[in-house]
């Protein structure tokens, strides 16, 4: 289970550039976001540089035009309680040209509320692929990715019809109250990301938009380095050993006083699903070794680090003292996040496993970001169950 | 790169062009000290070179108001010379450095502002009067920079009888001089009236008007009627100076009635809603957005 999850980040990783297999169309728009993302396919590369090429055409613009300026510092929020200000000479032109230009009320409005639309849309859509990267179960809610770049622009063009009128926020709400948005969002971090596009929505809309570039980068590298470093990780969660250990040892009883009948597994199974069920559970059996013998192996150690090579030598070693058989079990290689070893391990009846950990810390040092150990209880399951039907036919 | 590294790359990336922009900001405003150094200059220019009739027709100095001055509806001078306008619905009062062209400060009326159809705006001493269209005065302090100031109001009751466009204050008499823009009793309907709104002591009735026959107002000028849109005291003369929008005109009159002058106003305004005339007798005239943007204007006065 714990082998299949890089997997499963993989294709996360495919689907951070939000780009179905079908549609022309798409391709072309997955082909211009490449070109700004470098083609990268590692979400920290390829929102470092979206963020640069935005911060590179913002300052264009910011150059280019005072009404960006404005917009991008608030000013338009404290109107003119920033005195003194320099007034515009009606007989003599500027000689800087800037301020000359005197826009008219309605193509100034029309150029601030499309600045707002563009700026809103370019803020949440990587909010909205990291939203798409970093979701904990496989597939993502689609309502949740396209509210995500649609409501901040409602939210916006709200702000910006309401403004300081407190009387179309009266009017706003009783319209609102007629309607129901009522909805369920399973995962509480969907609803962390309605809020962010609220609050982006909100900035933009009283033209604040510094803390809308703030919030969504800060948003961004904070949820990316979460998800990276898997933080807030249950320690309690159930290992893989306890989640299988109950349907396994039902279909590995020899009599029929198991649950699931062979006649059953007939039905379920086809020759192949037969076969290759049968081949994994050969290939389990090679590692545990050999029939009425205690297994070879009891726990499962992984290990996550940034420095395969280095980090795989030092494990090795700590093994070696610690352990009393080892074997590295597979290694699997991340874009993005850390790569990951597993190893068999068969522990020393004198060593716990904390001593193994702590072995594993010291030798290593820095170079391994996490150890975990699952300790699988499977043989002293069975002797326990040995022995207690011993006792029952000695009793009978 | 650790990943924290490369966040605050991302954020250094992001503000150098609004920290640039603050340092860019910076020598704007030493621009903005030389240009103001030139304005001021240009003015005196101005005001000394030219003395001919025709010249004095033309503005010395024209400065566009902001967005929100767009409907300037009133402007004043206060007892050192500072300009202070206001527009026609919130309770804001902004000062202005006419010399210069620089927006100074601006506070509010009343907290929550105060909203109205306010007309014009004066200075008594320290306190500050506006005027709204029904008769209702306004009182308060000049407040400092985005401050809000609290007000008390009187109400003249002269609602009925006129609707109020201008507000000067006649320091010989003590009063408030309210101009008239339509007025409601027929028997003033044919003159111009200015009702005196006495503000404390003296003897006699509180209340009173003058009314100049609108054929003496308007001599030979062509218009049909005369709606005044605000008023104000020329301090060299105590005459009483009259602008209004719709005709165009701008008059004078003494504190007795007599017409001084009567006649056009400079063609390059729109809509006039404002006058206030300096110790130096420049003439100060605000123009309502209209087609151009807001502005005041400064002629030489005498």
């Amino acid at each position: 289970m714990d082998q299949e999850e890089p997997a499963s980040h993989d294709q996360r990783l495919v689907a951070f550039s939000p780009v179905p297999k079908e549609g022309e169309y798409m391709r072309v728009i997955k082909r211009l976001i490449d070109v700004f993302t470098l083609g990268s396919a590692r979400p920290m590369r390829r929102l470092v540089a979206y963020y640069i090429v935005l911060a590179a055409v913002l300052s264009l613009l910011v150059y280019a035009s005072p009404i960006v300026d404005q917009m991008f510092s608030g000013e338009r929020l404290a109107e003119l309680e920033q005195a003194p200000q320099l007034l515009q000479d009606g007989l003599t032109p500027d000689p800087s040209g800037a301020r000359a230009v005197a826009l008219s009320a309605r193509l100034e409005l029309a150029i601030s509320t499309a600045l707002i639309c563009f700026g809103t849309l370019a803020l949440m859509l990587p909010v909205s692929w990291v939203y798409m990267s970093t979701k904990r179960t496989p597939g993502h809610n689609q309502s949740v990715v396209q509210a995500l770049i649609i409501l901040p622009l409602i939210v916006a063009g709200i702000i910006l019809i309401v403004r300081n009128s407190l009387a179309l926020a009266f009017s706003l709400a009783g319209v609102v109250s007629v309607l129901r948005f009522r909805t369920t969002l399973t995962d509480v971090r969907d609803i962390m990301f309605i809020f962010l596009g609220i609050a982006v929505g909100f900035a933009a809309g009283v033209q604040v938009l510094l803390v809308a570039v703030l919030l969504s980068v800060v948003f961004n590298f904070v949820l990316l380095l979460t998800w990276r470093y898997d933080f807030g990780r249950n320690v309690l969660q159930p290992t893989a050993a306890s989640r299988w250990a109950a349907p396994l040892d039902e279909l590995a009883q020899r009599h029929n006083g198991g649950k699931v009948p062979d006649r059953d597994l007939v039905l379920a199974l086809t020759p192949k699903k037969a076969e290759l069920l049968t081949e994994r559970f050969k290939r389990v059996g090679a590692s545990l070794g050999a029939d009425d013998k205690k297994p070879r192996y009891n726990a499962v150690l992984t290990i996550t680090t940034n420095q395969l090579t280095d980090s795989q030598i030092q494990v090795q070693g700590a093994l070696d003292k610690v352990a009393r058989r080892w074997k590295l079990d597979e290694v699997v290689t991340n874009d993005g996040k850390p790569s990951q070893l597993f190893y068999l391990v068969k522990l020393r009846k004198s060593a716990a496993p904390d001593e193994m950990l702590t072995a594993i810390r010291s030798g290593a040092g820095e170079m391994v970001q996490t150890a975990t150990l699952e300790v699988g209880d499977a043989g002293a399951r069975e002797t326990l169950a040995k022995k207690n039907a011993a006792k029952d036919g000695g009793d009978g | 790169m650790s990943p924290m590294a490369v966040a605050v790359l991302v954020l250094a990336i992001l503000l150098t062009p609004i920290a640039c922009r603050a340092s860019n900001g910076n020598t704007t405003a030493l621009a903005d000290s030389a240009e103001v150094a030139q304005r001021e200059t240009r003015l005196e220019q101005a005001l000394a070179s030219h003395d001919s009739s025709a010249a004095s027709r033309a503005a010395v100095a024209r400065w566009v108001l902001p967005e929100h001055l767009a409907e300037i509806s009133g402007v004043t001078l206060t007892t050192d010379g500072r300009l202070l306008v206001h527009g026609d619905e919130k309770g804001q009062v902004t000062e202005i450095d006419y010399r210069r062209g620089v927006m100074v400060k601006q506070f509010t009326i009343g907290q929550p502002a105060l909203q109205g159809d306010f007309e014009g705006i004066t200075a008594v001493g320290d306190v500050l009067f506006l005027l709204a269209s029904n008769g209702r005065l306004y009182e308060f302090q000049e407040g400092v920079n985005g401050e809000r100031v609290d007000y008390a109001v009187h109400d003249t009751r002269l609602g009925r009888e006129c609707e109020f466009e201008g507000l000067a204050f006649d320091p010989a008499i003590g009063s408030l001089l309210l101009a008239c823009k339509s007025v409601g009793e027929k028997r003033l309907r044919d003159s111009l009236v200015i009702y005196r709104w006495r503000l404390q002591g003296g003897s006699g009735p509180r209340l009173s008007h003058l009314a100049v026959p609108l054929a003496r107002v308007i001599g030979s000028n062509g218009w049909k009627d005369l709606h005044p849109s605000d008023i104000t005291r020329d301090p060299a003369t105590g005459n009483y100076v009259l602008i209004a929008a719709q005709e165009k005109a701008l008059i004078e009159l003494t504190p007795a009635g007599d017409v001084v002058f009567s006649g056009p106003l400079p063609e390059s305004l729109e809509h006039t809603e404002g006058v206030a005339i300096t110790s130096d007798s420049i003439l100060i005239l605000s123009d309502e957005a209209g087609h151009r943007p807001a502005s005041i204007s400064l002629y030489r006065w005498r």
